[in-house]
């Protein structure tokens, strides 16, 4: 059958006049007739501007973005959803079978695309290629204390542990189910350069930098997509994806720059759509060196910066600030009785000057340009703010590469700005204030003993009790101002229904459909 | 002739020795790849694994010796982001970027060189005035501003023309456009001034006392005197257009090399990144070198032997 619709030529709707859509009735029903279906009446795509793109669709590279193409065609055993809540997908349910290892019942009768059968043999197959080093996988860190994979039988797994390790079902959330079989038949690099998934989408075409075409899983183990086609296309330049929704030619906008939310709502064809995503975005001191190690003087430069200010200013009021601790609200282990220490410049310089600091000692700000959301914007108004109460303050934008050269030396200046992401639980973000993190300067025994008993136990009570007393700790300590949990935004075609910001930039496109 | 040629071609291998050298020092100086490319939660066997294929393990001069023997055997080495080998994923996106220049470049040098001859002809008269004018507005344009004008214009208000990626012909006109205006002006005034130094030559003079017509002392006689600084120019060009080409992709999401070679760079790709610098430093040698014959067909004073 021909597709009337083709992919990745945009086309513009104009309203039709009531002769053409007499010509379409008659031919629908002449096809009708004839016995066929009008492909044109049902063939629905849906294109979606991407900011950036991986550069190959292969497995394991750790980057949302990667992630987020990568599970149009697969699924992972645990989903995440929109919000950030973990749900059954190809595992139906799990549970800890001992002390040190985990038991997934895997859902029955799924297909991958080439009409074999998902079974356990597909999750050893998957798990143990993750976790050999020789595979370079980008998330095996997520899942280091992994030592085996037991098939128990063909719809049954027990996933052996170094140790309790409580947080497993959330680690794989983030891993694509790959097909053992085509592996083995077709080698790593077919299947690396064409993934055959169980997904709610079928993968069609790949064009490095440029495009992603996907034909709908009509037989979806979920339920099939509501749209026919899907093309994922590659707009790094931000006023370029905000010219593709607001032309019509993409439907949904990732990465939706702050600046233009007015213009977005205004234009009365699009909308944003904006949800916290777990990103906690840090100012971090270096505590080694003085005056840095003094916690009165870090407070006081907490004390300093207006963040309801800048989160109404620069972020639009989109996002959230955090609660003086490095969770974000939604995350597990996030302390409610925690606050941000309110804006108070007087009460700041009292401290500064209590503590004997010396007003010319040069504060650089480090950071990146273009990693989150108005990073440079946002620590020139902190520099501001400093500068307010006599402070000698500079912002310094280093490249991506040179900051992580120094970032590794741990040689990162007085203050340097880093989102941490906890996709939901506190462990993925509180590790990287303990040594075993191989980030941090500051140091703090109670908060690595803390970290250790969490990591260990499955008693999900114990832990958000150790978690609470680390926010505590990160609270009274202040080895970073804690600023922002950042937004994810998205334009959205007000001919699109269905779609839901996600606070993991993961795309979940099943349920939308474009009218 | 023969000579001159062979002679520029063993120039080529020291060009891109001198070019790959540069650039694997100042990339691996700047960042580890380990730290870059591998997640942040890295174990260390995975370390391991890629300081030992990259041989990061050895001094950087090794490391530089050891891939250009890799290079010398035809192997660039494996993308750190694609798993494939570099140079294909390379030559890939070289046609989409290749379509780009040419389109601009023609655009350019046909729109650049009549123009050129207009304000030449029409000297401190309105046509000359209007087309420097432009020219000289052009030129202090920068690309992504125009570029997003164009779209604003082209694709949001008019919906003449789609706003980005590659497909048809009608996706290469506000890209071809974008990237033209960066060089067009330049050959505009550089046109119009070797125009009028070479209608102000006796020759030309003598033309006009023998009763030629003025289009033929124009075609004829003025314009292939003028042409070689126009060709010496146009060598020098083809490497800013290149540059200019990165720009350009971004704002239309072009799928050409320069995008391809500044993500690398951010990656520290450094296969790739080297890959891509061989292939368009080639082509801006080729570029010149054609170029400079050219130079000797038009002016066969020039003696390339």
């Amino acid at each position: 059958m021909v597709h009337a619709a083709k992919l990745g030529h945009p086309t513009v709707t104009r309203p039709e006049g009531s002769r053409s859509h007499a010509r379409v009735l008659l031919a629908a029903t002449v096809m009708m007739m004839l016995g066929q279906a009008p492909a044109w009446a049902a063939d629905t795509t849906l294109v979606v501007a991407a900011a950036t793109f991986p550069d190959s669709l292969q497995t394991g590279i750790s980057t949302f973005t990667s992630t987020s193409l990568l599970m149009q065609t697969y699924d992972p055993l645990v989903a995440r959803t929109n919000k950030g809540d973990y749900v059954p997908a190809l595992a139906e349910s799990w549970e800890p079978a001992g002390d040190s290892a985990w038991r997934f019942h895997l859902r029955r009768g799924v297909k991958f695309h080439d009409g074999s059968g998902f079974t356990a043999e597909d999750v050893k197959f998957t798990l143990d290629r993750i976790i050999n080093p020789q595979t370079a996988y980008g998330f095996a860190g997520r899942i280091s204390q992994v030592s085996g994979v037991r098939i128990i039988d063909p719809y049954t797994v027990e996933v052996d542990t170094k140790g309790t390790f409580p947080i497993l079902p959330k680690a794989v959330a983030d891993m694509p189910m790959e097909s053992k079989r085509r592996y083995e038949t077709e080698g790593a690099n077919v299947a690396r350069r064409h993934p055959v998934g169980t997904g709610p989408f079928v993968y069609g075409k790949w064009i490095a930098g440029d495009r992603y075409e996907l034909t709908a899983n009509k037989s979806y183990w979920g339920g099939a997509p509501k749209v026919d086609r899907l093309l994922i296309r590659q707009v790094p330049e931000a006023a370029t994806r905000v010219a593709s929704l607001l032309s019509g030619e993409a439907q949904i906008v990732e990465e939706l720059p702050i600046d233009v939310l007015g213009q977005v709502e205004a234009s009365k064809v699009a909308t944003v759509a904006s949800i916290p995503t777990t990103v906690g975005l840090v100012l971090t001191f270096d505590p080694r060196k003085p005056p840095f190690d003094n916690p009165k003087v870090r407070e006081a430069l907490d004390l300093a910066v207006d963040k309801d200010l800048i989160l109404k200013e620069i972020l639009k009021s989109k996002g959230e600030v955090l609660d003086g601790q490095l969770l974000t609200r939604a995350t597990f282990g996030h302390d409610a009785s925690l606050k941000s220490r309110p804006y108070d410049p007087k009460r700041a310089k009292t401290l500064l000057q209590e503590a004997k600091f010396d007003f010319k000692t040069p504060i650089t700000i480090t950071t990146q340009s273009g990693k989150y959301v108005s990073d440079v914007d946002i620590c020139n108004a902190v520099a501001g703010m400093f500068g307010e109460i006599g402070l000698n303050a500079s912002v310094n934008v280093v490249e991506g590469g040179v900051f992580l050269k120094q970032w590794n030396a741990r040689e990162m200046g007085p203050l340097y700005m880093v989102g941490w992401y906890s996709l939901g639980d506190a462990d993925f973000a509180t590790v990287w204030y303990t040594e075993a993190g191989k980030r941090t300067t500051w140091v703090n025994p109670e908060y690595e003993k803390l970290f250790a008993e969490a990591r260990a136990t499955n008693d999900t009570a114990l832990r958000a009790k150790d978690y609470g007393r680390m926010m505590q700790i990160l609270h009274d300590e202040t080895p970073s101002i804690f600023l922002f949990g950042l937004p994810s935004l998205y334009g959205v075609s007000s001919k699109v229904s269905g779609f839901e910001a996600a606070s993991d930039k993961i795309l979940r496109l099943k349920d939308v459909a474009v009218k | 002739m023969l000579n001159y040629i062979a002679r520029r071609l063993i120039y080529i291998p020291l060009s891109l020795l001198l070019v790959l050298c540069a650039a694997f020092v100042v990339l691996r100086a700047t960042g580890n790849p380990i730290d870059i490319f591998l997640d942040p939660n890295h174990t260390p066997e995975q370390a391991d694994v890629l300081t030992a294929r990259l041989h990061l393990d050895q001094p950087i001069l090794v490391q530089f010796v050891i891939y250009l023997r890799d290079v010398l055997r035809g192997d660039f080495g494996d993308s750190l982001q694609f798993g494939g080998p570099a140079m294909p994923a390379v030559l890939d996106r070289l046609g989409a970027t290749l379509e780009l220049l040419a389109a601009a470049l023609g655009v350019a040098l046909v729109l650049g060189i009549f123009g050129g001859i207009a304000c030449a002809v029409w000297r401190d008269r309105t046509p000359d005035f209007l087309i420097s004018t432009i020219a000289i507005a052009a030129q202090s344009m920068p690309s992504f501003w125009l570029g997003i004008l164009l779209i604003q214009i082209f694709a949001v208000d008019l919906r003449w023309l789609p706003t980005s990626g590659r497909g048809d012909g009608w996706h290469l006109i506000l890209p071809a456009a974008t990237l033209a205006a960066f060089v067009l002006p330049n050959f505009v005034l550089i046109t119009r001034t070797s125009m009028l130094e070479v209608m102000g030559e006796p020759f030309v003079v003598t033309g006009k006392a023998k009763g030629l017509s003025a289009a033929k002392l124009l075609f004829t006689h003025v314009f292939p005197n003028a042409l070689n600084p126009i060709l010496s120019f146009l060598g020098i060009q083809v490497g800013r257009l290149v540059a200019g080409s990165i720009v350009t992709e971004t704002i239309f999401s072009w799928p050409g090399i320069g995008r391809l070679l500044i993500g690398s760079i951010f990656q520290r790709d450094v296969p790739i990144v080297l890959a891509g610098v061989v292939v368009v430093s080639l082509f801006i040698i080729l570029a010149n070198l054609i170029v400079d014959l050219l130079l000797s067909i038009n002016d066969p004073r020039i003696r390339l032997g």
